[in-house]
């Protein structure tokens, strides 16, 4: 067995049909010389004849049927719908795809800003329509303030008391708002 | 495979700029150099049925007012600077005084003042839309009210 330690595993693998062309040549042409590896081989293949022979026999006992029946029950099985789309979007929008959501919306954004900067009023009149209030200072007179919705319509009115200061005045002022 | 394993570092650069794109926009946005303002002074009364064919813009809104009567009776347009002033002489004596202070998604903020000789009757901040209007009214005259639709619109 001088140099032959390392031979028996090479047989098994190429009994098993895993060894390369030349490493099959090698082995070969080694056990034609060798007769302890040829014999070596002989107990393998015989081994292995063996083996499969009980193997064989036993799966021929084996009712391979369930199984069978149970692969094709699973590769017929229909998906639920959400699990589909699952698998469509991660097929569709990889990571690396998806990524480019953040820079689009910011470019969505800048789009928007961009529009109402040099489109003014592009999102229609009726959002912005309105006058708003932020401050009235009457100087203690009665003031007033309508918003009237149908006609977008903001009313500041103002009006004199009944005991007002104007009353000696030769115009006389309603002593109401006028809506 | 070579353009997928880049693609993160595109991804970051692209954001990067963008987002530097949108605080360019952001803080460029262009502020108006000229405001024109329009001061409608209207006489509203209960004397007669008459409204002013003038003032057929104007109608549904003065028809929030419970009057029977509308004429107009000065219509008078001014361009202000921005951070400007101007002051409007209307009927009766009295003045107004009408500033824009700020313009902001597409709404113009007006500083308003009226005042009856030296006597200051109101002061108020509005903001309205750009070409949009206010009504303030209530002073009386000649025998009814004044009603002065105040406008504004970017040039």
């Amino acid at each position: 067995m001088n140099g032959c330690e390392d031979k028996t595993a090479s047989i098994e693998r190429w009994l098993d049909g895993e060894l390369s062309g030349a490493e099959s040549e090698s082995l070969r042409a080694h056990l034609a010389a060798c007769a302890e590896c040829s014999e070596a081989r002989r107990r393998l293949e015989k081994l292995q004849s063996a083996l499969t022979g009980v193997l064989l026999a036993e799966a021929q006992r084996v009712d391979f049927a369930p199984f069978r029946r149970a692969v094709q029950l699973r590769v017929n099985e229909k998906r639920p719908w959400h699990q589909e789309a699952l698998d469509w979007m991660h097929d569709a929008f990889p990571v690396s795809r998806a990524a480019w959501v953040v820079p689009a919306l910011i470019v969505l954004l800048l789009a928007v800003v961009s529009l109402e900067s040099y489109l003014p009023g592009w999102r229609g009149a009726g959002r912005n329509a309105f006058a708003t209030v932020d401050s009235i200072d009457a100087y203690g007179r009665n003031v007033a303030l309508l918003r009237e919705y149908d006609t977008k319509t903001t009313v500041i009115w103002l009006y004199q008391d009944q005991e007002g200061e104007n009353e000696g005045a030769e115009e006389t002022a309603p002593a109401g708002p006028a809506f | 495979m070579k353009v997928l394993k880049k693609l993160p570092l595109r991804v970051l650069l692209f954001s990067l700029l963008a987002m530097l794109a949108v605080a360019v926009t952001v803080t460029a946005q262009k502020q108006p150099q000229n405001f024109e303002v329009r001061i409608g002074a209207i006489l509203a009364s209960n004397q007669s049925d008459e409204f002013d064919a003038r003032l057929k813009g104007l109608e549904k809104q003065l028809r929030v007012l419970k009057y029977r009567s509308y004429r107009l009776l000065t219509d008078k347009s001014e361009n202000i600077p921005w951070k400007g002033s101007k002051v409007f002489e209307i009927p009766g004596g009295r003045s107004l005084m009408v500033a824009p202070q700020e313009f902001q998604d597409n709404r113009i903020g007006l500083q308003v003042r009226l005042t009856e000789g030296q006597k200051p009757l109101l002061d108020t901040t509005v903001r309205i839309a750009n070409k949009g209007n206010f009504i303030l009214g209530g002073p009386p005259h000649e025998g009814g009210v004044l009603v002065l639709s105040i406008s504004a619109a970017v040039q």
